[in-house]
């Protein structure tokens, strides 16, 4: 970092990293407002303008970003090539059981139980948690009665409960649901709650002074001003919600891909067991990368917008 | 007399819910909509508690949880503000590394966990390596984003000074990073909390979480004592996260967000 020019290039990237983390906790008072707003760091927002400059940055950055990934995926095929270690077996072997288990053998069918698992959870529980944070948006008695309440079950680590949802469930379905919804449920509130309460007042008087409607002004204040949030916490809910998901199928489950790779496990079937942490690695980074793609295409004028705010200043 | 009159409300609301909240607890339990193999009374779970709050097994449950938290915290912060400042001071090394920092960031720390145990065992090292694993790819993130936010007027005051090396380091590049760092810290604290949970319910390490899972197994009579245990892993939550706010606040009084956040806080009153 010796010229000034490498701080411009990489403006848009931590453009609008900053301002974010902090921004979550600064600002309200009560107790619950713990910013779980995580940095998006994943997002690179192009720089407007400047575009055959920005076309070679951008193949420079491109080819910058991949070599250190090829590189070390060829470092790990070679140097475990002659891996004799039970624990370490060599790549090659590693990816062609992934082939044979998950492309062309029924391991595959372990997916479906997980993913279901997951969006009926992840789902459930997100929307719990919006329209419980625009509940207690509304109303400011309940907010204040529940804050301890709801900041208690929000710490609580919620793999903790897996054994209470066995009891209160059983050992079917719904305890996972349950689990994972309920994980959900906290990250997506709060940040929803933060969110809506961060909108400028000055905003809601002008659509009063419009003679909005109610509706419009859900869809034209509160929704716009508080997604950038919302979608933060859905982000913390995803990511618990996975965690979730593969925690309640590793105890006293039957079926699953968390219980394939500690069944596997269990039996020392050591490469199909990293046949089962590769598909879930790469499973989890799928999930993780498609959020982020949804929420630029869904929040591309926000990002947008702000990407062009770095540029000026 | 203004000031306290307003303390007392805000202290009556809240515990004026959590009443109910434990009232109907009890109502659910004692009406028969939940078994007692479902979920214990109110009474006989908080009486658990009470009751497991003088055992020494609780304490070193809660100990061990703590230990392997606060291990594989501090060493994925030590590793993390060492790699991260280095990365952070070379723009071909820091996109270089991004890439795969937010893959590995991605990956979910608990599809590793089978195999830490296969090879560390039902042990405290397992526990720490999962957290540890766990923690370190948000913190290097926010310790690179945390030092390239160093004010430019800063670092070029500290250079033509002759400020360098390690007092550079300390004095200049830490606390320009640190409210990155304390972000970073409070998220990771949060999954470290998780990671030490999960490892000691499907790894089998000592721990609130295994304490919770035997007094599962042990039947129906010890389902208080479970649920108690779950309260206590959520108290354990609340100190973790109370601790780190209020650290937070006070190590970054000086700095502009927490004064801001004074600010807003002053006039909001």
């Amino acid at each position: 970092m010796t010229t000034a020019t490498t701080g411009s290039t990489a403006a848009g990237r931590d453009g609008g990293s900053p301002g974010s983390a902090s921004a979550g906790g600064a600002g309200v008072g009560d107790a619950v407002a713990v910013a779980v707003t995580d940095v998006p760091s994943t997002q690179v927002t192009a720089t407007p303008g400047r575009r055959a400059a920005g076309r070679r940055n951008r193949g420079r950055n491109l080819l910058l970003a991949l070599w250190l990934p090829v590189v070390l995926l060829v470092g790990w095929w070679f140097l475990s090539a002659n891996s004799t270690s039970p624990y370490f077996p060599p790549l090659q072997v590693i990816l062609q059981s992934v082939w044979d288990e998950w492309v062309i053998g029924d391991a595959k069918t372990q997916l479906w139980p997980s993913l279901r698992h997951l969006a009926l959870g992840f789902i459930g529980g997100s929307l719990l948690g919006v329209l419980g944070g625009a509940l207690l948006w509304r109303l400011p008695v309940l907010r204040k009665g529940t804050n301890p309440i709801v900041y208690f079950l929000y710490v609580l680590p919620a793999p903790a409960l897996l054994p209470a949802m066995i009891a209160l469930f059983g050992l079917g379905e719904a305890r996972q649901v349950a689990l994972i919804a309920f994980g959900a449920t906290w990250p997506a509130l709060l940040n929803t709650l933060d969110g809506m309460r961060g909108i400028d007042q000055v905003k809601f008087d002008t659509a009063r002074a419009m003679k909005f409607s109610s509706l419009r002004t859900v869809t034209a204040v509160v929704l716009p001003g508080a997604s950038p949030q919302i979608a933060a916490g859905l982000r913390a809910s995803l990511q618990v919600s996975i965690i979730l998901m593969v925690v309640s199928e590793m105890i006293a489950a039957s079926e699953g891909i968390g219980y394939f790779i500690l069944y596997a496990q269990t039996v020392f079937a050591i490469v199909t067991m990293w046949s089962g942490i590769v598909v879930l690695s790469v499973l989890g980074t799928l999930l993780n990368y498609l959020f982020v793609f949804a929420e630029h295409r869904l929040l591309g004028w926000y990002h947008g917008s702000r990407a062009v705010g770095t540029d000026k200043a | 007399m203004q000031v306290f009159a307003t303390y007392t409300r805000a202290a009556v609301v809240p515990l004026v819910t959590l009443a109910l909240v434990l009232a109907s607890w009890q109502a659910v339990t004692v009406s028969g909509l939940f078994r007692p193999d479902q979920f214990p009374t109110m009474t006989a779970t908080l009486q658990a508690l009470g009751t497991a709050l003088g055992t020494e097994a609780l304490w070193s449950a809660v100990g061990a949880t703590l230990q392997g938290w606060a291990i594989g915290l501090l060493l994925a912060t030590v590793l993390a503000v060492v790699i991260g400042s280095a990365l952070a001071a070379n723009d071909v090394a820091f996109r270089s590394a991004a890439s795969v920092i937010e893959l590995f960031k991605a990956i979910p720390a608990i599809a590793i966990l089978p195999l830490v145990i296969l090879v560390l065992g039902s042990t405290l090292d397992m526990k720490v390596f999962l957290v540890a694993f766990g923690a370190f790819w948000p913190l290097v993130i926010q310790v690179v984003y945390g030092v390239r936010s160093i004010d430019p007027t800063v670092r070029d005051t500290a250079r033509v000074l002759g400020v360098g090396g390690v007092r550079r380091f300390l004095t200049v590049t830490i606390p320009s990073a640190s409210p990155y760092m304390a972000t970073g810290l409070r998220i990771a604290s949060a999954s470290a909390l998780i990671l030490s949970v999960v490892a000691e319910l499907v790894g089998g390490a000592e721990g609130i979480g295994r304490a919770i899972l035997f007094a599962r197994n042990a039947g129906v009579t010890s389902y208080p004592t479970m649920y108690a245990y779950i309260l206590v892993s959520g108290l354990l939550g609340i100190v973790l996260t109370g601790a780190f706010f209020l650290v937070e606040k006070r190590a970054m009084h000086w700095h502009e967000s927490q004064r801001n956040a004074k600010d807003n806080e002053l006039g909001a009153r």
